[in-house]
């Protein structure tokens, strides 16, 4: 279970995260002014500062115990993360197979699993579906629009 | 009567075969992605993007609007028939549009939304006929100081009047800041905030926040509650169609009230989700059958349509003639117009005459297609909806991340689209606003550009910004509106300190 607190935080430490990245990097770029105007930095600078101070207030206010948020203490229930990691973690998974399966056969695999390995489909439906979808791919991407889509190392190596 | 003969010049350009067929092809599609939760009008347009590359800019431009119009309706059909907002600007659509259809009134509330629709359609490309030229030519005459300014009135009015909690809409805009300055500035050409990646010297591609922001995150949301679609039945009744639509001039004050709300939210960037909201809002409250709201009362239906489609049409008034997106598609389209080469702003109806007027044409055409084609294909959209959610959820997934990588070859704007995706889910959870985010994206370059070279203007004075009558106007009320989330909060704690509290959960169930 996560408290709506904690996503108000966390999403707040993300951001200021983001900020102070921001803030470092831009000044390898020099901030203020020189004889070509305002330097590079200067504007992502204080970019960064605003999303700093305003993560801040943010942080601030997700930690008082303000009225809004005392009305909605759970914002995920354990339930809802476990639907949320049934989409995300596949997806992901299917994204870091990419550069070895290539884009055909992981979104091919990526679609039998999801729709087989929780038995929402028989096998050979999911297996119809998957094919299709590499199929479809194919023919959209790389045959009308002729825009190639990554074949992956696998591929590669076997002389694709 | 120069507009007018000009839009009749453009009505020669859009009303060709090629340009029809597109429109067809566009507003089927934009239904669809309506229709499917977790694809909206941004991810749909972004979609296309790349496939556009290659047409003339005119019929580029016909094909992704269309697409916005059948988006924005599309959303209104779930809204209505399943209680499942297609589109975020629908959700308030659902309040009244599902009962009624629930009650064995499904054509009748199908045919009023679509009818008022219209009508704020409508109202919102006459406006854009009649205003978007002259504004244009008041733009002509801008410096990079003026400019500064429309950009800062903008973003401010996003603070002031976006609805989502002010801070966090700053600080949405400036993440967009950000990111827009990652990779080569355009003005000293040195490299900027790659963190250290050697890829991301080429920068951000909009198109890869889009797909992960709306397409990843919204999916996220949608899972979140698995929804079990109990459709109502979707047979449309030709007569009554007739009849419904001829029943929309009782409704005269509503109507012309919410198209008014729909402009203003259009035009300056409030969106029309929060137009949509508003709009309910504000007619309830001043019906004579207010408290009938939510039980399938009509005006609950007219009113969020209405002001919905007049803010997604007038929203690219200033997009075409400032150059400065109304919503986030819009955003995404004058991304889109970059790329073709044509440069947004009032240069457009001075160099570009057949583009602006041929789009212009085309959404009179455009939104009447539109509403015969989402009469014709309620039943095969509603049919999709019993499609089970797993099979669609990870075909949503592959398309954004096909979406991500075909905009420059890239893997890593893949794995970023994912990040974006987790982002955007955080965002929506928390009442971050996202449009905000995405228009920074978009035009931030250009407001960084315009405040640069008016610094160079004034030597490093801010003064420069208080020079004239104009700018110091424009300035001002982006000062003002920058403030007013303040003073509001201020008065309300004077004067009722506990109430405050509670305004604040109503806002934030407001912009969901």
């Amino acid at each position: 279970m996560i408290s709506r607190r904690t996503l108000e935080l966390a999403t707040a430490i993300l951001t200021g995260g983001f900020g102070v990245a921001v803030v470092v990097q831009s000044l390898d770029n020099g901030i203020g002014w020189s004889s070509a105007g305002v330097d590079a930095g200067t504007f992502p600078f204080l970019t960064g500062i605003i999303i700093v101070v305003g993560s801040l207030y943010n942080l601030v206010r997700g930690v008082l115990p303000v009225a809004t948020l005392a009305n909605v203490p759970i914002a995920i229930t354990p339930i809802e993360l476990r639907r949320l990691a049934g989409l995300f973690v596949p997806a992901a998974i299917f994204v870091a197979a990419i550069p070895l399966a290539g884009m055909y056969v992981a979104s091919a695999l990526y679609v039998f699993a999801v729709l087989a390995i929780p038995r929402h489909q028989s096998v050979p439906r999911a297996l119809t579906m998957a094919g299709a979808t590499a199929f479809a791919l194919y023919v959209v991407f790389e045959r009308a629009f002729q825009v190639s889509l990554p074949h992956g190392a696998l591929a590669a190596a076997l002389g694709f | 009567m120069d507009n007018l003969a000009e839009l009749l010049h453009g009505f020669t350009i859009a009303v060709t075969v090629p340009h029809l067929a597109l429109m067809v092809v566009g507003v089927l599609l934009g239904i669809l992605v309506g229709v499917l939760p977790g694809l909206g009008a941004p991810n749909g347009v972004s979609l296309l993007l790349p496939l556009t590359f290659g047409m003339q800019p005119v019929s580029a431009i016909i094909l992704l609007s269309s697409m916005y119009w059948g988006a924005l309706f599309g959303g209104s059909v779930t809204s209505i028939l399943f209680n499942i907002p297609g589109e975020p600007s629908s959700v308030a659509t659902t309040f009244d549009g599902y009962p009624m259809a629930r009650d064995g009134r499904p054509t009748t509330a199908l045919a009023t939304a679509f009818g008022s629709a219209a009508i704020g359609a409508l109202v919102g490309v006459i406006l854009i006929t009649f205003l978007a030229s002259w504004v244009a030519e008041v733009a002509l005459a801008f410096g990079p100081a003026e400019y500064f300014a429309v950009y800062f009135l903008a973003f401010a009015s996003f603070v002031g009047m976006g609805g989502a909690a002010p801070i966090k809409t700053v600080v949405a805009l400036a993440i967009g800041f950000a990111i827009a300055a990652i990779g080569i500035d355009t003005v000293s050409g040195s490299v900027r905030l790659t963190m250290g990646v050697d890829e991301l010297v080429k920068g951000v591609s909009f198109v890869v926040a889009v797909m992960g922001l709306f397409g990843i995150g919204e999916l996220l949301v949608a899972v979140e509650e698995e929804f079990h679609a109990r459709a109502v039945s979707s047979k449309i009744d030709w007569a009554e169609v007739f009849r419904a639509v001829g029943r929309l001039p009782r409704h005269g004050v509503a109507l012309l009230r919410s198209a008014a709300i729909g402009c203003w939210m259009g035009i300056t960037p409030g969106g029309p989700t929060a137009a949509s909201f508003m709009s309910y809002g504000i007619a309830r409250r001043f019906s004579r059958r207010g408290r009938y709201f939510g039980t399938g009362e009509v005006e609950g239906i007219i009113s969020p349509e209405t002001a919905d489609h007049a803010a997604g049409t007038s929203a690219l008034l200033p997009m075409l003639s400032l150059g400065i997106p109304g919503s986030a598609t819009a955003a995404v389209m004058m991304g889109g117009l970059m790329i073709w080469g044509l440069n947004p702003g009032p240069m457009l109806f001075v160099d570009q005459k057949d583009f602006v007027w041929g789009l212009i044409a085309s959404m009179y055409v455009g939104n009447i297609v539109a509403v015969a084609l989402v009469l014709l294909t309620v039943p095969v959209f509603a049919a999709l909806m019993r499609i089970p959610f797993v099979v669609i959820a990870p075909l949503i997934v592959i398309i954004c991340v096909v979406g991500a990588y075909s905009v420059s070859n890239s893997y890593l704007d893949v794995v970023m689209m994912l990040g974006f995706g987790v982002v955007g889910y955080l965002f929506k959870k928390l009442f971050y606003p996202l449009a905000p985010l995405v228009l920074a994206i978009v035009i931030g370059d250009k407001a960084e550009d315009a405040f640069r070279q008016s610094m160079l203007m004034s030597r490093g004075s801010l003064g420069i910004f208080f020079a004239n009558k104009l700018v110091t106007c424009l300035i001002v009320a982006g000062i003002a509106l920058l403030l007013l989330p303040l003073v509001l909060q201020l008065a309300r704690l004077w004067r009722k300190p506990a109430s405050a509290a509670a305004e604040t959960t109503a806002q934030e169930k407001v912009i969901i």
